[in-house]
């Protein structure tokens, strides 16, 4: 049996804020009275991580994500509950444990802005107490597979962000830490540079076999990277399962659109019950057919209309979100 | 034992290439501020004793005022220049999870930079103290006190620094401390003998302020350089190690106490 990597234990964080109102007559107020709240970020969050897995930790912009990545990093100390990490408490910050866990920000920068990308490195060499060899080896490997080699001499301030990230990547892979935690690695990449950064982690963790915590608000991250989403609404655990339960959580259905060279007939009755929506010149048209019927359905239309193109949707998963995020509700009403 | 020791080597030429990557602001940063408070105090007391060039004041003339301020310049550069860091910046922006996550403490790594800071302004007083040497505002007494003066201010920076260490760890529970680093530096320009030498003040307020930290800050290091200190030496660095102590230990419980308060904003 995998070793459990990661164990949390109804880990809970409150935070306390208070209430101030706008303006001069506020902030006069708020020095002598203040109202304050206190609200969980995260609530009894339990679940358990294999050794190389790679978990994707979903959820809407202040579901608790972040706050859950602090705490499992030891950046944060929970209110409450129970987290180990690889046998150790990361509130602890022990140097053993820090030395085996990295974490990648995408929207801050751990790297020094104004000196070159290899005097980081070798900074976090002597950090990390890398032998010589191994980091020389560790700094080639890298910088080849990410494209980067020329690049390492230049300083982190004059780089775009795709360069950056690769860097950051690089600085944060370098003492070959056993868990990864990576916080939005992709945001505000171009297509290609999220697509190489993908396949780089794909790439690096099959031959590391560590084990890596993604969030991240794009899908296609979640699709390539992970085997299993665990999915958190404000605060709280609401799924935790492998990716292709994830993309049932609405029904066995897929989304399947056609487009024709010529109007069609919308009566057919080959569209009942398929949940149609067509465009107002009646040459395009989406529906939901159940996975079963997919075959048969998909035969009848080509045979039948004047098929110009077809294609079911790509990511299930986006869907998927995109419905959990404007009707929380659904996980609650079906687990 | 050796590894931790090349961190530390590290983590000072990292800071050096930071420090030194922005010449101009570098420069200005640190001996602009020290520079600007010497030229007013050299035209207020030239301008005093303008009309009378034999005025005595409680015991100091002319020449012997302007190297007071001379050397106050000198101290200050040494013993001062670090202050004009933001530390609690660090701690209110977030910026301080990235150092949560290294194997090498946040206070490791900000007493590296600072003794990285240090080297540099080594360099840049030794500059200042011959050109002010060979404009004949100050006079070099004998090399024991030169040594001693540079020493000790070194023990007063690194005072300075743990109390800046203090003040912008207070950021875990204030959202701006700024206020509070200049107010103990105007407070301390006045009490430590910066602006007027103690003789100046009144008799009861400058036996009172004997017993505080307060002269040991530029008063004293200002008289070791001169060489006219009336209290033992080692009595001086006695006295600034306690205060050093107490703040590291100060430090210590604050860091602790703080860190379970820290929420990483805007990471």
């Amino acid at each position: 049996m995998e070793k459990i990597i990661i164990d949390c234990n109804k880990v809970e964080k409150k935070f306390i804020s208070y209430k101030k109102k706008p303006g001069l007559k506020g902030a006069i107020h708020s020095l002598f009275k203040r109202n304050y709240i206190e609200k969980y970020a995260v609530k009894e969050f339990s679940f358990q991580v294999k050794q190389g897995e790679m978990v994707g930790l979903l959820g809407p912009n202040g579901a608790g994500k972040t706050t859950l990545m602090k705490m499992l990093t030891g950046i944060i100390v929970p209110s409450s509950g129970e987290i180990n990490i690889l046998d150790y408490s990361p509130s602890k910050r022990d140097k053993i444990f820090r030395k085996n866990i990295a974490l990648v920000m995408g929207q801050k920068s751990q790297l020094w802005w104004d000196i070159p990308a290899m005097d980081s490195l070798l900074l976090l060499q002597k950090f990390y107490e890398i032998p010589e060899h191994k980091f020389k080896k560790k700094v080639d490997y890298m910088a080849k597979m990410l494209e980067v080699t020329n690049l390492l001499h230049i300083h982190i301030r004059k780089l775009s962000l795709g360069e950056r990230m690769k860097m950051e990547l690089m600085a944060s892979l370098l003492h070959s830490p056993q868990v990864i935690f990576l916080d939005e690695p992709t945001i505000g990449l171009d297509l290609v540079a999220q697509e190489n950064i993908r396949n780089f982690l794909i790439n690096y963790q099959q031959s590391t076999q560590c084990t890596i915590i993604i969030t991240s608000h794009y899908m296609s991250d979640v699709e390539a990277l992970c085997d299993r989403i665990i999915l958190i609404q404000d605060g709280l655990k609401s799924f935790d399962g492998p990716i292709y339960q994830f993309e049932n959580i609405l029904g066995h259905e897929k989304e399947v659109s056609f487009s024709f060279s010529s109007p069609v007939n919308t009566k057919s009755t080959i569209f009942n019950n398929l949940d149609a929506k067509w465009n107002n010149d009646f040459t395009k048209v989406d529906l939901r057919v159940p996975e079963n019927l997919l075959k048969e359905i998909g035969l009848k239309v080509l045979q039948e209309m004047p098929v110009s193109e077809f294609n079911t949707e790509k990511m299930p998963i986006e869907r998927v979100m995109k419905t959990l995020m404007k009707n929380p509700k659904i996980l609650t009403k079906k687990p | 034992m050796i590894s931790n020791l090349l961190k530390w080597k590290q983590t000072i030429i990292i800071s050096w290439s930071k420090y030194t990557a922005y010449r101009f602001n570098f420069f200005l940063q640190i001996i602009g501020p020290s520079l600007v408070f010497f030229f007013i105090k050299y035209n207020l007391w030239s301008s005093i004793y303008q009309n009378n060039q034999d005025l005595i004041i409680m015991g100091y003339n002319y020449k012997s005022m302007i190297q007071y301020h001379g050397w106050g310049f000198i101290v200050f550069l040494l013993a001062q220049g670090h202050a004009s860091f933001n530390l609690s910046e660090d701690i209110r922006l977030g910026r301080i999870s990235s150092y949560l996550i290294y194997p090498f403490n946040f206070w490791e790594f900000h007493t590296a930079s600072f003794i990285s800071f240090q080297l540099l302004q080594i360099i840049i007083t030794a500059v200042t103290i011959i050109i002010l040497y060979l404009l004949n505002i100050i006079e070099i007494e004998s090399i024991f006190y030169l040594f001693h003066g540079l020493l000790y201010s070194l023990f007063v920076s690194f005072f300075w620094y743990n109390l800046q260490y203090f003040t912008g760890l207070l950021a875990f529970w204030l959202e701006e401390t700024w206020i509070i680093r200049v107010t103990i530096q105007i407070i301390s320009s006045f009490l430590s003998g910066a602006i007027l030498p103690l003789e100046l003040y009144p008799n009861w307020l400058a036996s009172i302020l004997k017993f505080s930290p307060f002269p040991y800050l530029s008063y004293y290091p200002i008289k070791v350089f001169s060489g006219s200190i009336d209290i033992g030496l080692i009595y001086l660095y006695l006295f600034i190690s306690v205060w050093i102590i107490v703040f590291i230990f100060i430090n210590n419980f604050i860091w602790k106490k703080g860190l379970r308060l820290y929420t990483a904003a805007g990471m």
